[in-house]
């Protein structure tokens, strides 16, 4: 009889941890789906937003100062940024890549690795995730604080679409500005990268500029300006969702502006991923 | 449904989540006709506004505009419907990115295509004077107003597109006495002289008694007294008693 007892009660208590571990793993898979659902929702919700953008744009014509106005304004209060950042991501991928070839790769090769790395992945990726510290944020702060003090409400009773005539804007510019910020961030880089060869590293100005010619190709300069141009409507259209989505007061325009930098820079990544797999 | 009404909100009921706030508004506001609504504070007037304007949709019940349903999912009825309203939100809601000129002129610029800029210049001196403010202030930006200013550069913006039908929320609070009569007859103004229909929610009895053809009584998520100033202030009715003499234990309960 005991041994009967212990093994029903080893044999119950089998059950028992499996039943809490499978309970747990349930719940586990529950949460995870809903968490997972709460994102598709919101991925739903994001591109029904876009949707809802690009239909307006008709009216792009019927207000083109608007969008020149955003152009200007996200253009000039990105580039102190860009210029420093740029600068330094050209002069540090020199360094690095001369420690790297150092012994086995000659100099003539340090301008290629410099153009080729900006061009393809640090211009277009840095900058964009910059922006979307600099611009992204600005974006959900204002349109936050605008929900929140009702000027979205009053704009819909005065029949002013908000989304022809704040978001529309918006988009139009990030997408066409960031390709012009990058092409600008490129050419520091690679002057950034130009001053520390020859300056720090002792190659010629004509070694640095054979490298830079030495393997580039046009089709990189493409893909890097369609980048571009997704990755400023990522940024805009984040701000403009979170800001939509802030919750109230201080508070809530703070956290609006971080979810979409958040959002913003995890989405650059997993999209700039997507375009080299297809690109390449 | 009766002609007289322009505007019918019918068993109105609203939550914001837990929060009953509408539990069943019925009203009915008569063409040409200034409605006051009165009521305590939190007990729902603004979210009454905004379902008229068609910025909340009740989770039951209609409100109903000139004829038509501007509660359903038709954006086409509800969009058609706002170019005759216009409304003062509570917190003026003014365009901070923009001076007060702007503020004006946005609305007008954009849906009334016939006028220059030299016209709509003349319309911000105007409006600016019809709500007793100085024309030098147009190049000033909202956030350099009192509040006092605010609200009546709300209220310019709202009426410079000279709405059929206009929304009040506390169009008085804030305001000096002189300044107060002065939108109070402005009020009366939009309706005698446009011929306007205007709901005014406000605190404020002075005002009410003045302009209001008839006081509406919101409490408890519901209207439970309309009638004229002079019905109202004979009204035996003890919640009515108690909100316009402002004492805070009902009548009945007094000592
Ligand atoms: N968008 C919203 N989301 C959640 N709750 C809301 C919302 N709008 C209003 N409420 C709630 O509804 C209630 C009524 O609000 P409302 O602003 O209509 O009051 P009120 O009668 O206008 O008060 P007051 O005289 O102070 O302006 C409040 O408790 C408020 O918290
Ligand atoms: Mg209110």
């Amino acid at each position: 009889m005991p041994t009967d007892n212990r093994s029903r009660t080893s044999g119950s208590a089998l059950a028992l941890i499996l039943d809490a571990a499978g309970g747990q793993f349930l719940r586990l898979l529950a949460l995870l789906w809903e968490g997972l659902s709460h994102k598709i929702g919101r991925i739903g919700e994001v591109i029904l937003l876009l949707l809802r953008i690009l239909k307006r744009l008709p009216w792009f014509f019927m207000n083109p100062s608007l969008t020149l106005e955003q152009f200007i304004r996200i253009g000039v209060s990105s580039l102190p940024l860009i210029i420093v950042i740029s600068f330094f991501i050209g002069a540090v991928s020199a360094v690095q890549a001369e420690y790297q070839f150092r012994g086995f790769v000659p100099s003539n090769y340090l301008g290629t690795a410099v153009c080729k790395l900006v061009i393809i992945e640090s211009g277009p990726v840095l900058t964009a995730l910059v922006l979307a510290g600099r611009v992204g944020s600005a974006i959900a702060a204002q349109i936050g604080t605008m929900k929140e003090k009702e000027e979205l409400d009053a704009m819909t009773v005065l029949d002013l679409d908000p989304l022809r005539y704040l978001a529309l804007p918006r988009l139009l510019a990030g997408i066409f500005v960031f390709p012009l910020l990058v092409i600008i961030s490129d050419f520091l880089s690679i002057v950034g990268g130009w001053i520390i060869t020859t300056l720090v590293l002792k190659v010629t100005t004509a070694t640095y500029v054979f490298g830079l010619r030495f393997l580039f190709q046009p089709y990189d300069v493409l893909t890097s300006m369609i980048k571009a141009m997704v990755f400023g409507g990522i940024v805009v259209l984040m701000g403009y969702y979170h800001g939509l989505n802030a919750g109230p007061g201080a508070k809530g325009v703070g956290q609006a502006s971080m979810k979409s930098v958040v959002a913003s820079c995890m989405l650059i990544l997993i999209v700039d991923f997507l375009i080299v797999y297809i690109a390449y | 449904m009766n002609n007289d009404h322009l505007i019918e909100l019918r068993h109105l009921q609203k939550s914001f989540g837990p929060q009953k706030v509408l539990r069943d508004v019925v009203l009915e506001i008569r063409k040409g006709e200034t409605m006051v609504i009165i009521g305590t504070s939190g007990g729902g007037k603004s979210v009454i506004l905004k379902h008229c304007i068609g910025l909340l949709q009740p989770d039951d019940g209609e409100v109903v505009v000139d004829g038509k349903v501007i509660s359903s999912k038709n954006k086409i009825d509800v969009k058609t419907i706002r170019k005759r309203m216009g409304m003062l939100f509570q917190g003026a809601a003014l365009f901070d990115s923009m001076n007060v000129g702007e503020n004006i002129k946005f609305a007008v610029r954009e849906h009334e295509k016939q006028h220059s800029e030299a016209d709509l210049d003349r319309i911000v001196a105007e409006t600016l004077h019809m709500i007793n403010l100085n024309p030098d202030f147009r190049f000033k930006m909202p956030s350099e107003l009192s509040g006092g200013m605010k609200k009546r550069l709300g209220l310019a913006r709202a009426i410079a597109l000279k709405p059929e039908i206009l929304l009040y929320d506390e169009p008085t609070t804030g305001l000096d006495p002189i300044t107060s009569d002065v939108i109070n007859d402005l009020i009366i103004d939009m309706q005698v002289k446009l011929g306007a229909t205007n709901i005014v929610v406000t605190h404020d009895m002075v005002s009410a008694y003045k302009i209001a053809d008839r006081i509406a009584m919101l409490l408890d998520g519901r209207i439970i007294f309309v009638g004229t100033p002079e019905e109202t202030r004979a009204t035996s009715n003890p919640y009515v008693q108690q909100f316009i003499n402002g004492q805070r234990k009902l009548l009945a309960e007094a000592d």
